[in-house]
């Protein structure tokens, strides 16, 4: 694998698109290296160097146990490695406790929908914000310091929700709510925080057709306004529709990366992945993953 | 039977200081609990600290009672962190185990001999309230009529315990309405969600455990003004179980639930006790039956009171004030 730490060449779009797993970008909102996770002696995450273009949308594929959700969990710190640096921005982000990374900017979701069930979904959007200072112990009983600002984050709120079409739920618990529309307000949550980066980890899993349509739809104009998206994905049709970049894991490591048209032709990621994702006698554990 | 009498004795309870004194633990458990998803089985030990921060303050170092009160509170905050830091990053079932044993261990060390000299070890601290009844302004004399007859001094600790009812019950409402207190419930729904969000999520678990603790030390210094001594076997670990039971029955995660629960559990306990006591004094029972239940009130009441618990759980999980439907919204 290729040993790029310090020395960054100029890169040319040609240049980048011939290169080995852990290419250089021209732009990287985030920069990993030398990332080790070990559980007990498997290799869950073993990545020399990976970059994340910024202002695309980058998904990010691989058989159950390629080490994805690791991968998630490593680089918003809900989880330490045993190795490695990664930066936001130009900012260290190893060793920041979740929520730190969060404020830095880079905000996930999670595969199993985190809704907070007991709280209106407006309450739950407003959790999302970053701004709200009567979050605060000692400023918490006096009113007058955080009610305009909560005024501003309840429209933002309300405008996010009105976008992704749940806004008619919004004075309803939110454990109400069906499991397409937990998704939608995970997503809508994430983006209260302001994020420049969302890392969402199978957005679409166990949604229906029509709606998988439109959490697409939200991830594209999130994207157009300039936020970069990776996301973890097992349905091939959504990578090949939605994606401008693809990252190959298998086994911790990082098979190839590349433009989606030119990974799904690559022999190693159909023998990895693809192949027996396609090929319905031995399809066994590929299939599954698609169902998750 | 004295149906009247056994009323009577049991509202005078569900009235009495033992029920605002419960009413303020259970409101602290109620910020723990119902609010933060913390779950504390100590909560006597933070009784236990303001009550005896208050009385070794005046009884053991001659200290001014308006001194020791806050340092009584003060300790509330130390016990709160000193629990919470090392686990609060840990599952809630590790804090949980910390927190009832921790409370033991400190009562245990209070009563040992070597404290003696500081806590009055078995014999616990007395002649600690007079500047509190110094400021008793109610003229002097009894007040009331039958079974609900006061002496100034009991109308007084009544008076100001109850008030703190109210006034902690107002704090926590306005905490939990306030955005802190929206991270706060948040937390209690998904831990790792609110702090995917950004938030801190270990420093509000430890001011809500701080908050709620002060709240119980509050109601160990009320115990202490009552009775005018501390003493170490009212602080055993059933207290905390009975603070428990009283904030179910009332309903978690409400305002008057902790109050209106304690009010019933002191209520019930006491209505049943004197129930026992009547019935077994109109003679309809053989010799042997009364014998047994003679002296054994308290224990039966309290059994009585566990099986109505289980019943209660059954058929009426969200207490008084609760609502039934945030039941089946679990997380």
């Amino acid at each position: 694998m290729s040993d790029v730490t310090t020395v960054r060449p100029e890169v040319t779009r040609a240049a980048l698109e011939a290169a080995p797993p852990g290419r250089l970008k021209d732009d990287p909102i985030l920069i990993t290296f030398g990332m080790l996770k070990t559980f007990g002696g498997i290799r869950a995450v073993d990545i020399d160097h990976l970059e994340i273009e910024r202002g695309t949308i980058t998904a990010i594929i691989g058989p159950n146990g390629a080490g994805k959700t690791t991968l998630f969990n490593l680089l918003t710190g809900f989880d330490r490695p045993d190795r490695g640096a990664w930066r936001l921005d130009g900012r260290r982000l190893d060793g920041r406790a979740p929520h730190r990374v969060a404020r830095l900017g880079m905000v996930r979701t999670f595969q199993l929908t985190k809704s907070l069930s007991r709280l209106t979904v407006l309450e739950n959007m407003a959790v999302g914000a970053q701004t709200q200072r009567g979050e605060r112990l000692e400023r918490a009983l006096l009113r007058w310091l955080w009610r305009g600002e909560e005024a501003r984050v309840e429209a933002r709120a309300r405008e996010l929700l009105d976008r992704f079409g749940i806004a008619h739920m919004a004075d309803e618990q939110a454990g109400t709510l069906s499991g397409g529309q937990r998704k939608l307000l995970e997503m809508a949550r994430a983006l209260m925080a302001e994020p420049h980066l969302v890392m969402l980890d199978e957005p679409t899993a166990g949604v229906n057709p029509a709606l998988t349509e439109s959490l697409l739809e939200h991830m594209r104009a999130l994207n157009a306004r300039g936020v970069t998206v990776v996301f973890v994905e097992h349905n091939m049709d959504v990578v090949m529709d939605i994606s401008d970049w693809v990252v190959v894991m298998a086994q911790g490591r990082i098979l190839t990366e590349g433009p989606p048209e030119q990974v799904v032709a690559n022999e190693e990621v159909i023998d990895a992945y693809l192949g027996r994702a396609r090929d319905p006698a031995g399809g066994g554990e590929a299939g599954e993953a698609n169902d998750v | 039977m004295e149906f009247d009498v056994i009323l009577g004795n049991a509202a005078r309870a569900g009235l009495g200081p033992q029920a605002a004194i419960f009413a303020l633990a259970a409101i602290g458990l109620n910020l723990h609990f119902g609010y933060a998803g913390l779950l504390n089985f100590g909560q006597v030990g933070f009784m236990m600290l303001g009550a005896y921060g208050t009385a070794i303050t005046v009884a053991t170092w001659g200290g001014s009672l308006w001194l020791g009160i806050p340092l009584g509170l003060g300790l509330c905050v130390a016990f709160a962190l000193a629990l919470g830091v090392p686990t609060l990053r840990l599952r809630s079932d590790y804090f949980a185990i910390t927190t009832i044993a921790a409370a033991e261990i400190m009562r245990l060390l209070i009563r040992s001999s070597p404290a003696t000299e500081l806590t009055g070890g078995p014999f616990g601290l007395q002649t600690i309230a007079n500047s509190f009844y110094d400021l008793n302004f109610l003229p002097d004399g009894r007040f009331g009529w039958g079974t609900f007859t006061y002496s100034s001094n009991q109308l007084w600790v009544m008076l100001v315990a109850w008030i703190l009812v109210c006034l902690c019950s107002a704090l926590v409402l306005g905490l939990i309405r306030s955005p802190w207190g929206r991270v706060v419930r948040a937390i209690r729904e998904d831990e790792d969600a609110v702090r995917s969000l950004g938030k801190n999520t270990v420093a509000y678990k430890l001011q809500a455990l701080a908050i709620g603790g002060v709240i119980a030390g509050l109601a160990g210094v009320i115990d202490a003004l009552q009775q005018s001594g501390v003493g170490s076997e009212n602080f055993e670990p059933q207290v905390t179980f009975f603070v428990w039971a009283a904030l179910i029955m009332g309903g978690l995660a409400t305002t008057v639930g902790p109050v209106v629960g304690a009010m019933l559990f002191w209520f019930l306990r006491e209505g049943v006790e004197s129930f026992i006591r009547e019935f077994s004094g109109l003679g309809w029972l053989p010799d042997g039956l009364a014998g047994f239940l003679d002296g054994a009130e308290g224990a039966i009441s309290i059994a009585l009171m566990g099986i109505g618990l289980i019943a209660l759980m059954a058929l009426w999980p969200q207490g008084v004030f609760g609502r039934r439907r945030d039941l089946h919204l679990g997380t």
